[in-house]
Formats: structure tokens, sequence, C-alpha cells
């Protein structure tokens, strides 16, 4: 058999649902740590084991991102975080770190999360059965980013519009440009305006910001605008419909959901392990490189099987198993080293704000008894629907 | 990492606000969080893996300790500038190495970690 052919050449990890994505990866497992898989129709490498993922993260001189993300999505998206190396992303990260630091991010809970988690809730009451992942898990993060970014909330829906067709460039350059373009010219006007009259907002903290005597021109502060909705908005809400899918459909969770904070913490994160929003990440290897039993060559195309790493056993005991007091220290979903998720600490304090505001405003809300719930998605990855019943029995 | 090299162990404590001391053997040249994750030390995580970029491995020097330590970089100072509950002896624990002079070392995990 060809070393090089793709295990599994029925799945196309891409362009297929993957309902079964943690059953295929089950069989993919006993081929060792870095397999051959099916992605946009091409065979990929894919890493699936923990410490070689581990590895891979921290390794930039075979794994650096910035050569995929240039090809993906840097015409539409700008030099952003994901693209820029070395001494140019150290210092842009650090010159926008602030905003995302959990001292700001403890402040955006009470001024900002938590009302918008009660907008929604607010809509949705006095109905008996709703759409849960349209209702409230999709906009909710949505609507963190806009308010962050100052937009009113009469323009949302525009924004909405902009940010999905930005990162559609490999499928509509034409349409992903316009958008960029759109979408620049409306938050430049939001910039200039914070730079004539600063506030302690998010804008402003970015404007003001200063690392090592270098502040950020309007392009850095725009091309990290750009990325905030794909990194923090598409990633959160898939995770918040998987974590309520199973929060809802397990009495127990759901009792120590209601309980208290670190019960929340605990649970939010066992969700981002037991179905990890971002599954599978493209990354092109920039280097040649032996890992596992893989040798991978410059230029190939590797698969970041993050859902995998978080279902290792040799690292996950019993990882199918959603158990919110397993020891969690190794979860991999934010990813490792200088590229590691900017917005960890706002992602958590919104699905931990989640959970407690829901409860609160729901105390009854369940799980539509006979409504099937399928994950879906190989890259992103979350609950193709939720429906639910705020008072409980419809 | 081996941690059985006795001749290049040293004692550090970490104290837990919630009360509770924890006398761990660290290695010479790990850093405080690696020392801290090996030993599962609560309130320590380090979640970037000592990148300097998830500010999930704060902690505080005992004062007997901090003023031994290297300086801090400009970077370290930034991302300790949006943490919770700074103070002046405040360390990302992941930018401090053990070395012998630190024999002893005590470690104060802040409250809002654990």
């Amino acid at each position: 058999m060809d070393a090089l052919a793709p295990l599994l050449p029925e799945v196309d990890f891409a362009y297929d649902e993957v309902t079964d994505l943690h059953e295929l990866i089950q069989k993919l497992r006993p081929h060792g740590p870095v397999v051959r898989v099916k992605y946009l129709g091409a065979p990929v490498w894919a890493i699936i084991d923990h410490a070689e993922l581990n590895q891979a993260f921290n390794d930039l001189e075979h794994f650096d991102p910035g050569d995929g993300y240039r090809i993906i999505s840097a015409p539409s998206m700008g030099n952003t975080l994901q693209t820029m190396q070395g001494e140019e992303h150290r210092v842009s990260r650090a010159s926008v770190a602030a905003p995302f630091l959990p001292a700001s991010v403890r402040g955006y809970v009470e001024r900002m999360i938590e009302p918008i988690a009660h907008e929604l809730m607010d809509r949705i009451a006095g109905q008996r059965e709703v759409e849960f992942v349209q209702a409230f898990t999709r906009p909710y993060p949505f609507t963190v980013i806009t308010r962050l970014l100052g937009i009113p909330v009469s323009d949302e829906a525009m924004l909405l519009e902009w940010a999905v067709k930005l990162i559609d460039f490999p499928w509509d350059p034409e349409g992903a440009l316009k958008s960029k373009a759109a979408f620049d010219a409306y938050m430049q006007g939001i910039i200039d305006d914070r730079r004539r009259n600063p506030t302690d907002d998010f804008v402003s903290m970015l404007v003001k910001a200063e690392f090592e005597g270098q502040r950020l021109d309007d392009e850095r502060i725009l091309s990290l605008f750009r990325l905030l909705f794909p990194a923090g908005s598409d990633t959160t809400y898939k995770n918040a419909g998987s974590l309520f899918a199973c929060v809802l459909s397990d009495p127990e969770i759901r009792a120590q959901a209601m309980r208290g904070g670190e019960e929340r913490a605990a649970i939010a994160t066992e969700g981002l392990r037991w179905q990890a929003p971002t599954a599978m990440l493209p990354r092109m290897a920039t280097g040649d490189i032996k890992l596992g039993n893989a040798h991978i060559k410059k230029g190939d195309w590797v698969l970041f099987g993050i859902t995998a790493a978080n279902r290792d056993p040799k690292v996950f005991p019993d990882p199918d198993r959603f158990d919110p007091s397993r020891d969690n220290r190794e979860l991999i979903s934010f990813g490792r080293g200088v590229h590691f998720c900017l917005g960890m600490h706002l992602a958590r304090r919104e699905l931990e704000t989640a959970l407690r505001v829901v409860f609160e405003r729901y105390p009854d809300i369940r799980l539509k008894p006979d409504a099937r719930i399928e994950f879906v998605g190989g890259v992103l990855r979350g609950p193709r629907a939720l429906w639910v019943q705020p008072y409980g029995k419809a | 990492m081996s941690h059985n090299n006795k001749s290049s162990e040293m004692r550090v404590t970490f104290i837990n606000p919630k009360g509770g001391t924890q006398t761990v053997m660290g290695e010479v040249g790990e850093s405080i969080m690696r020392c801290a994750t090996y030993h599962r030390i609560p309130g320590i995580i380090g979640e970037c893996g000592g990148a300097m970029a998830c500010a999930t491995c704060h902690a505080y020097i005992d004062e007997k300790w901090a003023h031994r330590l290297l300086g801090k970089s400009t970077q370290e100072n930034e991302m300790l500038s949006g943490c919770i509950d700074t103070r002046w002896n405040s360390r990302l624990t992941c930018q401090v190495r053990l070395n012998e002079e630190l024999d002893g070392l005590v470690i104060e995990v802040p409250k809002s970690q654990t």
C-alpha cells in the first residue's frame, strides 16, 4: 500500500460533515501519531496524538503558521497575528495584548458579557421551543465583539455580513475583497474617532497602546479587528453549542453548573476538551521533519488534530466521557506557544457567564426530548442545531 | 523531564491562598511554572507552555527571594500589567528558572487563579 495514500479515503475532512469524527479518529489512532487523511480532495497529514501535536505547536521552524495563512487568508484578512513571524509578531502581539488579559476581561463580564446574555435571554421569553444556536450561542460571542468595537446595534447585521465574507477568500475572492474594503472603511471611522476622543474602551486601549516605543498604526489595528470575528466569534459559538448540548443532556452536570463559579469553570474547560471548536487546524509545513512515524516535507499541508489530541487516551483516560472533574491541565484547544489563542480568557468568561445566566433565567430549560443532536464539521465543529424548551415541558 | 537526578534537585514551597502549603523537589534549570505543573500545584497552569502568551502562571515570589531574581523583560512586564491583583513581587513563573541559590524558594499562588 502507498504510504502516502490517505487512510479512510472515502472521508474528506474539509468537505464532509463528519458527524462521526471521533469514531473516525479512533480508527486512525492505531496507524500512529501522524496519519494521512483526505482534505479538500487531496491527501494531507493529520497529527492526532497529544505529544506530537504539542511538539508541532511549539516548533516554529517546521510549523510556522504564517506560510499557510498567507495563502488561505492574507489577501482578505491582511497581515494578521496569524501570518506575522518572529520579532514583528512578538511586538505586535504584545502591543494588542492588554485588552485580552485577565484584568481587562474581568471588567467586560459585568459591563458587557452578562448584559448581552440577558438581552438574548429576554428575546426568547415566552417561547415554548427555541433553536438555541440561532437564538443564543451564535449571536452571543458575535455581539460581544461588536460591543467591544463600539458598533451600534443598528449596524450589527451589516457587520455580520462583512465578517462572514472576509474569510471566504478561497471560495469567493472578489466578494471577500469587497467586504474587506467596506469593513475597513467602516472601522476606520471608529478608529479615527477614538484617536480624537479616547475613552477607556477596547478600541481606545489599542489606539493608545505602546510597546517598546512602538505604537499601532491603523492597518495593524484593522488587521486585528478583521481577525476578531473568525477567531473569536465562530469558535466560541460552536463551543457554546457543544457545551449546552452536554450540560443539558446530563442532570448531574446540569446540577453542577447551577452550583457555583468553580463548577462552571470546570464544566466549560471540559466542554473545550470534549468537543474542541477548532477540531482540525490546517497548517503548511515550513521545513522537512520526521514527526512520529511521518516524514513531513516543507510545503505539505498538515492538519493539527486538536480535537484528536484532546481525546488522546495516553493523556486523558476514558477520553470520550464528559467529566468536569478530570485533570484538564493538558487541554490543547487554545494551541501552544507564541501563537497561543489571544482570546482565551475572553472565551472562557463568555462560556462561564453563559452557563450562569441561562440557568438563572430559565432554571427548567431542557433539550427538546425527541430532537437529535448532531455535531458537524471537521475544521470548525459544533452542533448543527440545538432545540430547547426554555420552560421545561412544552 | 526526569525529576530523578537527586544532585540537581532543590526544595520549592507553594502556598495556596485557600490554605495549605506544598513543598516539592524542583530541578535546577527548569522554570518555576514547569516545576509547579509537574507537581500539579493548583492555580499555576502555564497553558501556553511557557511562551508568555497566556498569563496563567502568575504568582508572587516570597519577599525574601524576590530581589534575588533577574529582572523582568518588557514583555513579561506587559503581560503582568494585565494580570489580576499584581504586587511588586509578581512574576510569570514560566520566566523564572530555578538555580542552586534558590533552594528553599517560597511561591504564593494568587487567589484569582485558584
